[in-house]
């Protein structure tokens, strides 16, 4: 396994419990608690990226002050020094291939095994997830020498391991989507007139919209985040982010270089992310009126 | 249709496999003929229990860790609120940090010139977490990051289901912990198994973040099989092949185990 | 010990809905009595529900149970249990242990639980199936394991939140006669939403009748269908004859003459409109004594049909079941019993809600009679 996702990665920042609902009612000592560990909760959360905030701007922070002595841009030089503007481009680049590729495949897979087009289902579901059971290094480590010797370029190969390494997240996604897909809609789309061509692109396609967006979100943090594929397999060739993040952070005295490398390598999936919240959203399906059935 | 996923995966999985297991028993050395033997695990016998021990150790605490702090967070997230909204946003944001960029920032929340060490002006006295004897910084790491992972994950099963079976156990005279014990938890159960699974077997595997907040010596299976693999002499690759061989074997008899709870464990689905 | 249920100026709004979900309940439910919530969806009756159940908490008012105010106390210490719509079966215990929850989270012993949990099963005539996982359930079992886990819970209130509308009507006269009889066993107070009149009527000794979070009216189910309290209480009850005119003296005045409104009841003289169910219409042949009208109509309703008929100009329909041929043009007598006939004084509210062009209209002939009458 490459990394570790949730595949519904839609926000849960709705809930269907409706406000004055009896049961979350708390009062007095029950309710501080409740407040308290939903704080603690927070800071565990949020407190390991403190540093990086801290770090990122800071030219002077000497043990033992607790806060930076002195702020400055020392740590953007040394990070654009050592190449952080090329490598950003090629985790850029690597994490659109892998999402460009695993995407669609994943589709492909999860259609077929959604409408029952695959022989051996069970055993074709086992190898689609064998990924997360796979240790990545394993991978690389045994798969490096065949590449080499048949000669695949040391980018091709990364992308080829990452894709696959996505692909459990693409395509279990989809298949989620296709198991809620309700055939009957396409069905009344081709009995008021629409060809198999506009039923896909008018009706399948909007609809599994938010499910195409999650997937290719997944697929590229999977190609973004990536460390040691793109070690092994990549030879030390291609320097993304990670590597020059693993690079800073292995030796020492370059704290602001670590955490603006860092906050570097969070910024596009947190855009992705916000994106994906914004407009992946699914319509709400049932308003949370009086009489809910 | 699903063809091209299944021929790369098949590729990479079995072939990934294949090609390691041949390595590690000299079937495709560098240089000079191929020939079967098992000199690769010989000669990592004595490192390679304490290397699974260490493995297994990390992977077991970051799993229990994640899936405590995690089912917690689904809790509050569940009970909704600006609490639970709180929580699950910080959740949604924990998830898409890279594994090597948690290990920097938590090597500067922990260690002795870290964050922590200075907020509480601990001088010298500062435990050794980062790189210590008891691994914690690693732990932290797993914990923190996959903790967010399961708090989405159980979230997102209890989304579903929980609001409707929680309020009929209320009206079935259930309490508060009644209905945490016997309704929320085994509803969890299958979801948290699936997610323990795949957290251990991800900090079973993974190799940066033990790297980078760990010690030099004993080493989890992957820094040994990466350091083998870089080593200068020619004979420490079948090594290194012959620990990702033992590290793969680990993983999936924990997946096998996982799978069989579930299968005997559950009465639906 | 068996109470009686009291709602007191209950209120309840979701924010972002405009009006209110609950506008001002006020209801009483006696001890062991069945009363039926009845409305259209959106009446608000479910969230009422909720409400004296505790799972929701009121804007306003207060729930009493017993005299004691339950506001403070949680759902779970109520003495309730409901049944809904969706069996909502926990899916990781099986028939027994779910019949057995309420036993288990009270800490009653295991086999103790159990063995209660099975007689409860042979209540709901499902004995034996304790082992069997709920998936493997049928619809009507899943719901009946429903009634028996609430049952087994001893509520001293059952709410029923449309338990059987998903059911199929045969099933439903079963569940209907299943509930008649554990009400002769077990017998605790029981509320019970519902969209059917139908329904209402089979299971229930009273109706409180919904509609957009007010109640209109709460009364036994023969008055709620004879003496509707408004024109929307009885289009609600499905009432499809209503003629204006004028009380004077015990009679109403209008197009049809003067008719004697029922003796038991002092009406209020001024504007009124009569109305009078469908079905206590008696159409008799042309020839016969009572009121001339002419056929207008005919549409068939299964095992009865509705006859349309004009009146002295007013439009009018009575159920009726086969038997005589009629045709449109036929002359008929209509004959309609005192105790058939009410009076609602509610010319406001005639056009307000859907449906309202679809009633029988007056005809300009009609109106002519009702003003001479006037004058």
């Amino acid at each position: 396994m490459a990394l570790t996702l949730p595949p519904d990665s839609r926000t849960p920042l709705s809930w269907p419990v409706r406000p004055g609902n009896g049961l979350r009612a708390s009062h007095g000592i029950a309710r501080t608690l409740r407040v308290l560990l939903a704080l603690a909760l927070a800071l565990w959360l949020v407190l390991p990226l403190v540093p990086l905030a801290l770090w990122a701007f800071a030219d002077r922070w000497s043990f033992p002050a607790v806060l930076p002595q002195a702020w400055g841009w020392g740590g953007v030089r040394a990070a654009l020094a050592q190449g952080a503007v090329p490598a950003f481009g090629r985790s850029l680049l690597l994490g659109l291939l892998v999402s460009a590729v695993a995407t669609p495949l994943g589709v492909l897979a999860a259609r077929a095994l959604a409408y029952r087009r695959v022989p051996l289902a069970p055993a074709v579901n086992v190898l689609l997830f064998a990924p997360l059971a796979l240790p990545a290094f394993v991978a690389a480590l045994g798969l490096n020498v065949l590449l080499l010797r048949v000669q695949v370029p040391p980018f091709a190969g990364v992308v080829l391991l990452l894709t696959v390494y996505a692909l459990p997240y693409t395509s279990y996604t989809m298949r989620v989507a296709y198991g809620a897909h309700d055939l009957a809609v396409e069905e009344e789309a081709r009995l008021l007139g629409a060809s198999a061509w506009q039923v896909m692109w008018r009706v399948q396609l909007p609809l599994l919209a938010p499910a195409l967006a999650r997937a290719a979100f997944l697929a590229f943090l999977v190609g973004w985040s990536d460390y040691v594929i793109t070690v092994l397999v990549g030879g030390g060739t291609i320097v993304t982010v990670p590597l020059l993040v693993a690079a800073a952070a292995a030796g020492t005295g370059n704290d602001a270089t670590v955490a603006l490398l860092s906050a570097a390598a969070l910024l596009p999936p947190l855009v992705l992310l916000l994106v994906l919240g914004l407009f992946g959203r699914r319509p709400r399906s049932h308003q949370t009126n009086g009489d809910v059935k | 249709m699903a063809a091209p996923a299944i021929l790369i995966t098949a590729f990479v999985v079995i072939g990934g496999m294949a090609t390691a297991l041949a390595q590690s028993l000299g079937l495709f050395p560098l240089v000079g003929p191929p020939s079967l033997t098992v000199a690769a695990y010989a000669a990592q016998a004595s490192d390679l229990p304490v290397g699974i021990g260490l493995s297994l150790a990390i992977a077991a605490a970051s799993t229990v860790v994640a899936c405590l702090v995690g089912f917690t967070a689904a809790l509050v997230i569940v009970q909704g609120r600006w609490c639970g909204k709180l929580v699950a946003a910080l959740g949604t944001l924990t998830v898409p940090v890279p594994h090597i960029v948690g290990a920097a920032s938590v090597s500067l929340l922990l260690a002795d010139s870290g964050l922590l060490a200075r907020l509480f002006n601990a001088g010298g006295s500062w435990p050794e977490l980062v790189g210590g004897p008891w691994w914690i910084g690693v732990v932290a790491e797993y914990g923190w990051k996959e903790s967010a992972f399961v708090a989405l994950v159980v979230t997102g099963t209890l989304a579903t289901r929980a609001v409707s079976y929680d309020e009929t156990a209320a009206l079935l005279g259930a309490g508060r912990l009644s209905r945490l014990r016997h309704v929320l938890l085994p509803l969890s159960l299958p979801t948290l198994t699936v997610s323990a699974t795949i957290i251990f077997v991800y900090s079973l595997g993974s190799y940066e973040v033990a790297w980078l907040l760990g010690r030099a010596y004993p080493e989890p299976l992957p820094v040994m099989a990466l350091r083998l693999f870089n080593a200068a002499t020619l004979t420490a690759r079948p090594e290194a092949a012959a620990v990702a061989i033992v590290t793969t074997l680990l993983s999936f008899g924990a997946v096998a185990a996982a799978l069989a709870y579930l299968r005997r464990s559950t009465l639906w689905r | 010990m068996i109470p009686a249920v009291r709602v007191e100026g209950l209120s309840k709004s979701f924010p972002g809905t405009g009006a209110p979900v609950l506008d001002d309940v006020n209801l009483t439910v006696e001890a062991r009595s069945c009363t039926a919530l009845l409305g259209p969806s959106g009446a608000g009756k479910s969230t009422l529900l909720r409400a004296i159940s505790g799972l929701e908490r009121p804007d306003a008012g207060r729930v009493l149970v017993g005299g004691q105010d339950m506001a403070g106390v949680g759902p779970e210490h109520r003495g309730m249990a409901m049944v809904q719509q969706r069996p909502l079966l926990f899916p990781h215990l099986n028939v027994l242990d779910n019949v057995a929850f309420a036993g288990t989270v009270r800490g009653v012993a295991k086999r103790a639980a159990r063995a209660d949990a099975a007689g409860f099963l042979e209540l709901v005539q499902l004995a034996g199936f304790g082992p069997r996982p709920v998936a493997a359930l049928s619809g009507g079992q899943a719901q009946r394991v429903a009634i028996a886990r609430a049952l087994a819970a001893r509520p001293a209130v059952l709410l029923l939140d449309e338990p059987f509308s998903a059911l199929d009507p045969e099933l439903r006269s079963v569940m209907h006669d299943l509930l008649a009889q554990l009400r002769r066993s077990v017998n605790p107070t029981v509320l019970m939403v519902t969209h059917d009149r139908s329904e209402a009527a089979a299971v229930a000794e009273k109706i409180a009748l919904f509609s957009g979070g007010r109640m209109l009216q709460h009364d036994s189910v023969e008055r709620m269908y004879s003496r509707p309290v408004s024109l929307e209480a009885s289009r609600l009850m499905g009432g499809a004859n209503e003629i204006p005119g004028t009380v004077r003296n015990g009679c109403h005045h209008s197009a049809l003459g003067a008719l004697r409104l029922p003796g038991d009841t002092t009406w209020p003289p001024g504007p009124g409109i009569l109305l009078v169910r469908q079905e206590s219409i008696e159409v008799g042949p042309g020839n016969g004594p009572g009121l001339h009208a002419t056929v207008s109509g005919l549409r068939v309703l299964g095992p009865r049909r509705l006859v349309s008929v004009d009146a002295a100009g007013v439009l009018l329909r009575a159920e009726i079941p086969w038997g005589r041929a009629l045709a449109a043009g036929d002359t008929v007598t209509l004959s309609i019993p005192t105790s058939a006939l009410a009076v609602v004084d509610d010319p406001d509210t005639a056009h307000t809600f859907p449906g309202a062009e679809k009633r029988p209209q007056i005809t300009v002939q009609g109106l002519a009679t009702l003003a001479s009458i006037d004058n």
